[in-house]
């Protein structure tokens, strides 16, 4: 048996509840709340899609460290800490040797709760948008594909594996004192698009004109806890200095004209 | 009342493909869907997609390998459409950005995959879904489309054959609005969790088919459903024939290469049907794992490989079965993984209702007749995603304003019906989706006979009569789980009732339908295809011809 601790929201109140669930191997706590809206709690309510790590909608809090709930095994969590009580912890301690039956549930932080462990997306996704994330097509397109080298394949690879799951998001010290901050993710994907060879110079030159602020690269804190909770390895902190590196080389630093604190 | 010329329902490879050609059309069109675009299933698509981009390949030669990797149920003149355009839509996403992986001079890498006479799959390391996924929505987003994002449709309306909107309830609020279109396209994806083992995302219940087969669009070849070869034991999760494609074998208990003996020629890359069978034939016989599994053996390829080629699946291996594939063989089994039925739709994703188009794996266009090809299911969504666009925007083009009244009243109506289900006397949802589930999975499965399917008739009636008393005990108006679960359910007995229907019917063995109390193809009386039509009673069948141009039925060996 395992214990759930989640919090729960509505319009009204905040409260934790506690749920049993008969765990087995290989259990994830994605299937442990799905355990929980199906059999003891059906106004339990919680976002997935995929199971599998891949499409970013299970995003949230367990025992105070932003991660995918599809990916994290219920057997794993027996052996850390729950952290309760510091929140300033984000990578769990060394194992605790007695074993945890209790995991600790709650929304991803540093966006607002709509209800239970559901968050208002449309905050980061409006974010995103800030940075124009697309590939701007150059006027001399070639009929047949781009060359693209191998090792520039591996080094965008990186960043396209982004799947916008907001975890850095709601891991990040900068989000979550400034809500007009870009984000990592957003930081992430601007990078991914400066880096492209495909891209339009123009284009680039715009982008990185809004990053070019204190709701952009400047903004961060360089605290790495983005890359430490990264379920895909995009590591957004890395992005954020080569952003920086390209601003500086660019001469650009001193205008900073897309300041939003201003 | 929301109005927009037209509106595309889901937004993964499909709808975003399709929206973004009535766009650049000049329409004004919005996409709904029931989970943020970038959530949608598509972007769980591992391996690649099919274009002959290679000098020496040809679409007729892509078209030859589709037709008889359908077992000559594909529509030949569809066929023609989707490999003779395969190469355009995939240059196209490369030029909107698609990170494909590449060869050594830098042009498009190409794989080879099960059933193709030539490597014609372009990938994109073993992410090439969510790779496309995000170029696409990348495009929507720089095209600034309207997207309805986290609402669920709940009725089409459909008024002397010809499409006048939808009602959808929105799910932040829960509350029922109802959308004004002059052409409306379904591109919901399909049915995976009506059975127990399957590759699919769990939002995948095939609703979006079940709003068209509601409204009175025949349901083409449903007993068509592909079970992926290769899913990790336990979670089914997809581990992409790419793995095979690379070079990885397939061992049974006794570590045997036991494909020699069922495909002697193709081994591990004989088409999905193929392969699936064989597994299952291992395991039933008793030569697999204790627990129902084989050995996919990928050590050999080396790190380095795996990492560049494979690292998903690695990292998948990792999380789900602590099991590392450079070191160790990963367990799997077959798995449902595609439905090659749906929705009835030509060659422009016009199904028979005016104004109602679909479009990908929720559509039966016909491509993949009786077993898709892998590699086939991504170009088909690029393919005739766009191509439903194009045609889409000609038909409202020249269009009248519709009434309102019928829409209104839909609205009602809807709004009646699902205050009905609320309560708390009645049956539970989730009771009666694991017993769907069940028996999909035991009795209309990768192996099939009469007994068996007529027991799954039997159990499907008692759960749509339990159905019938359905109630949702939670009032909570955000993201109310237990409603939106209640309502797709009853597509789910829908759509299961459909497949077990047309499979009991069909007294053949053909592509990855298989009969073992008839096992041969039987061209004769089945050579057709099978629509099946909602009635107060169940599916009501009818069948239609197969168009044959260029290929002649012939026997299928690899």
């Amino acid at each position: 048996m395992m214990k759930l601790k989640i919090r729960r929201q509505d319009g009204e109140k905040v409260w934790y509840e506690v749920f049993e669930v008969e765990d087995r191997p290989g259990m994830t706590v994605l299937e442990a709340l799905f355990y929980v809206q199906e059999k003891l709690d059906g106004s339990l309510t919680f976002r997935y899609s995929c199971r599998g790590a891949v499409c970013g909608s299970c995003g949230m809090l367990i025992n105070r460290v932003p991660r995918l709930a599809c990916r994290t095994q219920i057997s794993d969590l027996r052996k850390e800490p729950t952290n309760e009580g510091n929140p300033e912890v984000l990578i769990a301690n060394k194992m605790n040797e007695e074993g945890n039956d209790e995991i600790l549930i709650e929304p991803l932080p540093n966006l607002e709760v709509i209800r239970d462990l559901v968050v208002d997306m449309e905050a980061f996704y409006s974010l995103l948008d800030s940075v124009r994330p697309w590939l701007e097509l150059r006027e001399d397109v070639p009929e047949k594909e781009n060359i693209v080298d191998q090792e520039m394949q591996v080094r965008l690879e990186q960043y396209t594996n982004c799947i916008l799951c907001a975890i850095c998001h709601g891991s990040c010290p900068v989000a979550a004192r400034d809500k007009k901050y870009y984000g990592p993710a957003a930081l992430a994907k601007a990078w991914r698009f400066d880096l492209d060879p495909r891209e339009d110079d123009g284009h680039r030159e715009q982008r990185l004109d809004i990053v070019n602020s204190n709701s952009g690269v400047w903004g961060c804190d360089t605290v790495y806890k983005c890359v430490a909770v990264c379920p895909k390895k995009v590591a957004p902190t890395l992005s954020i200095n080569e952003l920086r590196n390209r601003i500086e080389l660019s001469g650009k630093k001193e205008d900073k004209k897309n300041d939003m604190k201003l | 009342m929301i109005t927009h010329d037209v509106v595309v329902i889901g937004g993964g490879l499909s709808g975003l493909r399709c929206a973004i050609e009535l766009y650049e059309k000049g329409v004004d069109v919005a996409i709904i869907s029931k989970v943020p675009p970038i959530r949608s299933h598509s972007g769980a698509a591992q391996g690649g997609i099919n274009a002959s981009l290679g000098s020496d390949d040809s679409w007729e030669s892509h078209a030859f390998d589709t037709v008889k990797g359908s077992d000559y149920l594909a529509d030949q003149d569809t066929v023609e459409i989707l490999c003779r355009e395969a190469p355009d839509r995939v240059l196209e996403m490369e030029h909107w950005g698609t990170n494909f992986s590449r060869k050594d001079d830098g042009t498009i890498a190409q794989r080879p995959f099960g059933g193709a006479g030539f490597p014609r799959t372009c990938y994109a390391g073993d992410r090439t879904g969510h790779n496309l996924l995000h170029t696409l929505h990348e495009r929507v987003l720089r095209a600034g489309i309207k997207v309805y994002r986290e609402w669920l449709v709940t009725r089409l309306v459909i008024e002397d054959k010809r499409c006048l909107g939808f009602v959808a309830m929105n799910l932040l609020d829960s509350e029922l609005e109802v959308f004004k279109t002059k052409a409306t396209v379904l591109a919901t994806g399909g049915y995976g969790r009506i059975y127990e083992k399957s590759t699919n995302a769990i939002i995948n219940k095939g609703f979006g088919i079940s709003l068209a087969y509601r409204a009175g669009v025949p349901l083409q070849d449903m007993e068509f459903v592909q079970f992926h070869p290769t899913t990790l034991w336990g979670t089914n999760i997809l581990i992409t024939e790419g793995a095979r494609g690379e070079g990885g074998y397939l061992y049974n208990e006794d570590h045997e290469r036991f494909m020699k003996d069922y495909a002697a020629s193709s081994m591990e890359l004989a088409p999905r049907d193929i392969v699936a069978r064989s597994i299952q034939q291992e395991i039933d016989e008793g030569r697999g794992f204790p627990g129902g599994y084989v050995h996919l053996d990928i050590t050999h390829l080396g790190k380095d490989l795996i990492e560049e080629r494979l690292g998903g699946i690695r990292q998948i291996s990792i999380d789900f079965a602590g099991i590392d594939p450079v070191e160790e063989p990963i367990p799997v089994q077959p798995g449902q993984h595609y439905s090659m039925g749906g929705i009835s739709s030509n060659k422009d994703g016009a199904t028979p209702a005016n104004g109602l188009y679909a479009v990908g794996e929720c559509a039966c266009i016909s491509v993949h007749g009786a077993n898709r090809l892998g590699g086939n299911s991504l170009l088909d969504t690029v393919v005739f995603g766009r191509r439903a666009g194009v045609h889409a925007a000609g038909y409202v083009a020249s269009l009248e304003e519709a009434d309102d009244d019928p829409l209104e009243k839909a609205l009602n109506n809807e709004r009646t019906a699902i205050s009905d289900m609320m309560g708390s006397d009645g049956e539970s949802y989730s009771g009666i989706s694991e017993e769907l589930k069940k028996t999909m999975q035991e009795n209309v499965g990768v192996f099939r006979e009469k007994k068996k399917l007529q027991k799954a008739i039997e159990d499907i009636k008692k759960l749509e009569e339990k159905a019938k008393s359905l109630k949702v005990k939670t009032t909570a108006k955000e993201f109310n789980l237990e409603l939106l679960n209640a309502i797709e359910l009853k597509g789910m007995l829908d759509l299961a009732h459909s497949i077990a229907l047309g499979a009991l019917v069909r007294e053949e063995s053909r592509g990855a339908h298989y009969r073992t109390d008839f096992l041969e193809r039987d061209d004769g009386n089945w050579l057709k295809h099978t629509l099946a039509y909602l009635t107060p009673e169940g599916p009501r069948l009818e069948y239609k011809d197969v168009n044959i141009t260029t290929f002649q039925p012939q026997r299928r060996t690899y």
